[in-house]
C-alpha cells in the first residue's frame, strides 16, 4: 500500500507540466553562469558558479518546494481527490510520509539538475570540487523546505501564498539582516553546508542577493544537524496533525 | 454493522446532522432527502472523514475516523465528480485497489472484474478527463467495489446515468445486497429509490425524519389528495370522462383550455383509469405529471400529518 502511495505521488510530481518549468529554470541558470563574465569580466569559473548557485539555484530549491509541497495534501483537498486517499485502509501518517518522500526526491532531483547545469555553464563540469557539498546542501534543503511547507499547508488554508512569501521575501531578507536573525532562515543553513569560499569577485549586491552573509557564520556540521532535525520534527508533527484533524474539501464542509 | 448514536455534526453555526440515531444492517438501505438534508454529512461520518460534534458512530464496533481497520471493509463512492483526470479509468481503479491493500496482481485482476461489472471494460483505457458523467459514475462505483467490501456507501450514484446505466447499476446493487453486503445509497429522488429498495432513512434538515418501509410512506402520501396535471387537446371532454371516477376530488380547467389540473386520491387507480381513457377514446393526452410526486411533498405530508 505504501509503495502505491509513493509511486502514485512520484508519478504525480513528475508530470511534465510540473517538472518542465524547473528544467527550463535550471537551463537558464546554466546559461547565466555561462554569460556571467559578460557582466563581470574578471570573474573566475568558480566565481561564476558560486554566484549563480547562491542567487538562483538555492532560491529555486525554496520556490520549487513551496509549489511542489502544497501538492502533498492541500492540492488534493482543493481538487477534492483527498477523499479517495482518506477512505482507504492506509494510515494517514503513511500518506503524509510517503508523499513527502516522493516530493523530496523530485525536488532534490530538480535541484541537482540545476547545480549540474550551472556547473557546466561555468565550465567546471563534473570536476567541480564544490559539487558534492552543494548536492548535500540542496537535498537537505529540499527536505527542510518540504517539511516546513508541508506543515504550513496542513495548518493553513490557501497556504501557497504564505509558502511563496516565505520562499521569496523571508528567505531573501532574513539572512542579510543584522544580529542572529539568520538562524531563522533555512537558506542560511544551506549556505552553511555549501560553505562556498568567499568569492573575492563577488560584490556587495551579489552577496546580499545570494544571502551569503551567513555562510561563514554556520559550520557545515551544525547546518546539517539543524536541517535534519528540522525536517524530521516537522514531518512527524505533520503526520500527527494529519491523523488528528479533518481534511474535507472546504465547500463540502459548509 | 453501523451504529449511529445521537450524532450531531455542526459546521460552525450551521448544523449538518442533528441528533441522528440509527442502526443499519445488511441489505440495501436508501438515505432519502433533499439537497442539504445531511445525507452526505452522515456518509462522511460513517466513512470516517468527519468527526461527530456529539454522539458516536461505530462501524463494526469501531470508530471510523482515520481508522484503517474500518476502511478495509468499507467501500465509498463519493458524490464529488473529481478524479486524477490524467489517469485512465483502469489506472485509477487499479491504484485505489492497491491502496485498499490488494497486491499488484490481485488489483489487476479485480480491476478487470469490476470494470466488467460496471460496464466500463471496453472504455477504461481512455483518460478520465474525456469521460462523460455516466462513465465517471461507473468508474467511481468500480473503485468502491474493488476490494469486495462488506459495506458500500454510494452518495447519489445515479446522478448522470442514462436509463440503461441506472438499470444496470440497480441490478449490480441488488446483486451485492443479495450477497449479504450492506449497501447504503443516498438520493434525493423518490422514484429512483423506490426502484431499488423499500428500506429507507428519510432525512430532512439534518434530522432523521422517518425510517422503515417505503410502502408506509407511500400509503401516507396516498391518503392525501394528490395533484396531477394532464395536458390534452380537449380538457372539457376529458373532464366529463373523468367525472365518473370516485377518486377525483377536484378539477380545474387551465387558461386557454390546454390542460386539466386535478386533485385525486389513490393516484395509482387514477393513472390506470387515465390510460383506459386514452386507449378507448380519441382524446389526445399530451402528457401528465404530478407536482406532488417528489420528495418535498413527502416531507410536507410527514411534517404536517
Amino acid at each position: 500500500m505504501e509503495s502505491a502511495i509513493f509511486t502514485q505521488a512520484l508519478r504525480e510530481f513528475l508530470r511534465l507540466r510540473r517538472v518542465v518549468p524547473w528544467v527550463l529554470f535550471s537551463l537558464i541558470c546554466g546559461a547565466l553562469a555561462f554569460i556571467w563574465p559578460k557582466f563581470q569580466p574578471d570573474v573566475t569559473h568558480q566565481g561564476q558558479y558560486v554566484n549563480v548557485i547562491a542567487i538562483f539555484v538555492f532560491r529555486m530549491v525554496a520556490l520549487a518546494s513551496a509549489i511542489l509541497t502544497t501538492a502533498i495534501v492541500s492540492q488534493e483537498v482543493e481538487q477534492k481527490t483527498i477523499v479517495y486517499l482518506l477512505t482507504r485502509p492506509v494510515k494517514r501518517s503513511s500518506i503524509i510520509l510517503f508523499r513527502y518522500l516522493a516530493s523530496v526526491i523530485v525536488m532534490g532531483g530538480i535541484s541537482i539538475f540545476g547545480l549540474l547545469c550551472t556547473s557546466f555553464g561555468a565550465h567546471l563540469g563534473f570536476s567541480n570540487e564544490l559539487l558534492t557539498k552543494d548536492i548535500l546542501a540542496v537535498v537537505l534543503g529540499s527536505a527542510a523546505y518540504g517539511a516546513f511547507f508541508l506543515f504550513i499547508s496542513l495548518i493553513l488554508n490557501r497556504s501557497m501564498l504564505v509558502c511563496l512569501l516565505y520562499a521569496f521575501a523571508w528567505e531573501s531578507a532574513i539572512p542579510n539582516l543584522p544580529g542572529d536573525l539568520y538562524y531563522l532562515s533555512i537558506n542560511s543553513y544551506i549556505q552553511g553546508i555549501a560553505q562556498h569560499p568567499a568569492s573575492e569577485d563577488a560584490n556587495r549586491t551579489v552577496t546580499v542577493a545570494g544571502g551569503m552573509k551567513s555562510t561563514a557564520l554556520l559550520s557545515s556540521t551544525t547546518s546539517i544537524a539543524v536541517l535534519i532535525l528540522l525536517s524530521v520534527t516537522l514531518v512527524v508533527i505533520s503526520m500527527v496533525w494529519f491523523t488528528k484533524f479533518e481534511f474535507v474539501p472546504r465547500e463540502d464542509a459548509e | 454493522m453501523i451504529q449511529i448514536q445521537n450524532v450531531s455534526r455542526w459546521y460552525g453555526q450551521v448544523i449538518g446532522v442533528n441528533d441522528v440515531t440509527a442502526e443499519i444492517g445488511p441489505g440495501l438501505t436508501a438515505m432519502l432527502g433533499m439537497n442539504g438534508a445531511g445525507k452526505s454529512t452522515l456518509m462522511r461520518l460513517i466513512t470516517g472523514q468527519l468527526l461527530p460534534t456529539t454522539g458516536s458512530v461505530k462501524v463494526f464496533g469501531m470508530e471510523p475516523f482515520a481508522n484503517p481497520e474500518v476502511f478495509k471493509r468499507v467501500g465509498y463512492c463519493p458524490e464529488i465528480d473529481n478524479f486524477y483526470e490524467h489517469y485512465t479509468g483502469r489506472e485509477f481503479v487499479h491504484f485505489l485497489g492497491r491502496l485498499s491493500g490488494l497486491t499488484n496482481a490481485e488489483a489487476k485482476s479485480r480491476t478487470e472484474e469490476v470494470l466488467v461489472e460496471v460496464g466500463m471494460a471496453d472504455r477504461a483505457h481512455k483518460k478520465i478527463a474525456g469521460y462523460s458523467k455516466g462513465m465517471r459514475q461507473r468508474i467511481k462505483l468500480a473503485q468502491a467495489m474493488i476490494a469486495q467490501p462488506d459495506i458500500i456507501l454510494l452518495d447519489e450514484p445515479l446522478n448522470g446515468l442514462d436509463p440503461v446505466g441506472r438499470r444496470e447499476l440497480m441490478d449490480v446493487l441488488g446483486k451485492l445486497s443479495n450477497e449479504g453486503k450492506t449497501i447504503i445509497v443516498s438520493s434525493h429522488i423518490l422514484f429512483e429509490v423506490e426502484q431499488m429498495t423499500r428500506s429507507i432513512l428519510l432525512m430532512h434538515r439534518g434530522r432523521l425524519l422517518a425510517r422503515g418501509d417505503l410502502r408506509d410512506i407511500r400509503a401516507l402520501i396516498d391518503r392525501h389528495p394528490h395533484k396531477v396535471r394532464v395536458e390534452t387537446n380537449n380538457p372539457r371532454r376529458l373532464a366529463s370522462e373523468l367525472a365518473n371516477l370516485t377518486n377525483i376530488v377536484s378539477m380545474n380547467f387551465e387558461r386557454g383550455d390546454r390542460g386539466l389540473a386535478l386533485q385525486v386520491q389513490e393516484p395509482d387507480a387514477f393513472y390506470t383509469a387515465l390510460m383506459d381513457i386514452a386507449l378507448t377514446t380519441d382524446i389526445e393526452i399530451g402528457g401528465f405529471f404530478s407536482p406532488d410526486n417528489n420528495l418535498e411533498s413527502v416531507f410536507n405530508y410527514l411534517v404536517h400529518s
